[in-house]
């Protein structure tokens, strides 16, 4: 078909459309829903794919953590440990901390464990971290007020916490100042040093973080670590640096292998890879059942163009009388299908976009639009038009001349 | 022009075999004014069919302009239908969304013909039907008489050999009806071979050739 030709199907199509337009509209109405349902379903989709994923760099960067002990559930981080026997020493924290620095950022030891808090006649049950300021770069950690603790706090094991801003609200009223007030961690007098940014994350903001020396010997009397958080210099060497790191500690503990070890390494590619995956399917399946509304929208297409060929019998007996060949009606009726399925589509790209623009604006649900899913909501729109359009415009180009021109 | 050769044409009506057609053989020459003429059920719609190659014969040779009709495709009829015949219909026929002139136009856009040459025709033909104030009407707001004038200049647009009316002046009134007989004798003195298909003697009597058909013969 010549470009001429398409042209004046268009033409004739318009016509068409333009002299029953509330029939055209109704019929483009499941496409647009469709379409706008596959749009807006998958920026949303998207935008909570990308909340999760955002939320785990949040943790920190490159993050890699040793456990002590055998895997547990999924998380990536555990703030509190209690439960756990450390195993890790301060050989294996060494030996990490002697890699190579195009592998390694930071390196933060850290064991936990539960602690009773009191400041004057206020109580709350929180977590005590001890640990080095390291850890405030492994983690992405930053004061709000005051300061977190120096490494010359951790060399004098100095009783000073640097408190999360949930134990912050929980102890103090509003608008006290807490630098240089003293706590009570487990009964030990402690000086708050500062207030940690609030991290959204309930266990972090729960916490109460002191030198790992001063822990060792006011807490808890072991020498070993519960775990140590590491940055890696990169993305690229977290996998081949965990591998150095079991290989070591592997060496160290003299086991043979990661089977009967007594430690694990967490690492946030795979959390990451997990996450995306998870929000991958959810998207797609909400993308499946927009989907389904698109074919629904495709039927109502081809269920209109029959009763309009049916309507139309006599139209199509005088077009075949003039000359139409069976090509120049199938492109009449199928240029007429695309192009009622296109605006439908085209609406409803429109509709998807400004909807999931809104549902950002104002009900703060993140959403985001991919151009990949305008693209291809706009070719299925025109896939559905051709390919329910394609039967009816079939019978019309089937039509015997004698007998359509005979129908009244 | 038109040669028939012992034309048959059967119908299969359920288990019972229908000869509307049997072993018609005619003569038309070019620019010739043939009228055929029967009662209902005589076959003169079917012969008229095949006439202007919506149909085709089951036996029999049909060749219009020496070309041989029968054998030829869906697609190929359709081509012959629009360079080599121009129906004129008993109820017009014309399309009702479209005004005159695109209805004029039509047979041109399937000749493919340009949009700027298809209009210049059109109007041209509307002014030769005496229409020219009306190229902008839609056939509803037009007369019988002026619908019937489309219809005649709609099948012209294509130039074609053979102009196959069938009643034409059937659904119009008798002065009307006498006016588009004059229009279309008009033109056939310009050249244009004119088959008139009709159940009316007096209006067959204007032919220079009357052929009359009974029971799929001609009589």
């Amino acid at each position: 078909m010549g470009r001429r030709s398409l042209w004046e199907s268009m033409r004739m199509s318009g016509r068409s459309i333009a002299g029953s337009p509330v029939r055209a509209a109704l019929t483009a109405l499941g496409v647009m829903i469709g379409v706008a349902s596959v749009i807006s379903l998958v920026a949303l989709g998207r935008g909570a794919q990308e909340e999760v994923a955002g939320g785990l760099q949040q943790l920190g960067s490159n993050l890699l953590i040793v456990y002590s002990g055998e895997p547990r559930g999924t998380a990536l981080v555990r703030t509190n440990t209690s439960n756990i026997r450390p195993t890790l020493t301060e050989t294996d924290l060494e030996t990490i901390r002697g890699l190579p620095a195009d592998m390694i950022t930071y390196v933060a030891p850290a064991t936990t464990a539960n602690a009773q808090l009191k400041y004057e006649n206020r109580n709350t049950v929180s977590t005590v971290i001890g640990t080095t300021p390291e850890y405030t770069e492994v983690r992405n950690l930053r004061p709000a007020y005051g300061e977190f603790f120096s490494e010359s706090d951790v060399d004098s094991r100095s009783s000073v916490v640097a408190i999360g801003m949930q134990v912050y609200r929980d102890l103090f009223a509003p608008g006290t100042d807490p630098v240089g007030q003293r706590i009570r961690v487990n009964g030990i007098s402690f000086r708050v040093v500062g207030v940690m940014e609030e991290k959204g994350d309930a266990a972090q903001d729960n916490s109460v973080l002191i030198p790992i020396t001063t822990y060792q010997r006011r807490v808890s009397g072991d020498s070993n670590y519960a775990m140590i958080a590491i940055q890696a210099a990169s993305p690229d060497v977290m996998r081949p640096l965990q591998a150095t790191i079991e290989e070591h500690l592997l060496r160290l503990h003299r086991l043979p292998s990661m089977e009967s070890a007594d430690f694990y390494v967490a690492n946030q590619l795979d959390l990451l890879a997990t996450v995306e995956g998870v929000a991958g399917t959810f998207t797609l399946m909400l993308a499946s059942i927009a989907a389904i509304s698109l074919v629904v929208g495709g039927v109502g297409i081809m269920n209109i163009m029959l009763v309009s060929v049916t309507e139309r019998t006599r139209e199509i007996g005088v077009r075949m009388a003039l000359g139409a060949r069976r090509r120049d009606i199938i492109s009449q009726f199928l240029t007429e299908a695309v192009l009622i399925a296109l605006a439908g589509g085209l609406i409803g790209i429109a509709i998807g976009v400004g909807g999931s623009w809104a549902v950002t604006e104002f009900a703060r649900i993140a959403s985001h639009i991919t151009p990949i899913s305008i693209v291809a909501a706009f070719g299925f729109s025109i896939f559905v038009g051709l390919f329910f359009g394609g039967y009816p415009a079939w019978r019309a180009s089937r039509l015997d001349p004698i007998e359509a021109l005979r129908y009244e | 022009m038109i040669t028939m050769t012992d034309v048959s044409k059967e119908y299969r009506m359920g288990a019972e075999t229908v000869h509307a057609l049997a072993g018609v053989s005619l003569q038309i020459d070019g620019g010739d004014f043939v009228s055929i003429i029967g009662p209902s059920g005589s076959g003169k719609s079917t012969l008229m069919n095949i006439i202007g190659c919506l149909d085709t014969p089951t036996k029999g040779s049909y060749r219009l302009a020496d070309e041989p009709v029968e054998g030829l495709s869906a697609d190929r009829l359709a081509e012959v239908r629009n360079s080599a015949i121009g129906f004129v219909f008993q109820t017009f026929n014309l399309l009702p969304r479209l005004n005159a002139l695109e209805n004029v136009e039509l047979p041109l856009v399937y000749a493919g013909v340009p949009s700027g040459e298809r209009r210049a025709t059109a109007r041209e033909l509307l002014d030769r039907v005496g229409l020219s104030d009306r190229v902008r009407h839609r056939p509803n707001e037009l007369s019988g008489g002026q619908r019937q004038r489309v219809a005649i200049a709609r099948a012209l647009a294509t130039k074609p050999r053979v102009l196959l009316a069938d009643e034409p002046t059937g659904a119009l009134d008798t002065r009307t009806g006498s006016e588009i007989m004059d229009l279309l004798e008009e033109l056939n003195r310009d050249g244009t071979t004119l088959v008139l298909v009709t159940h009316e003697p007096e209006l067959a009597e204007r032919a220079r050739q009357v052929i009359r058909l009974l029971d799929g013969r001609v009589a």
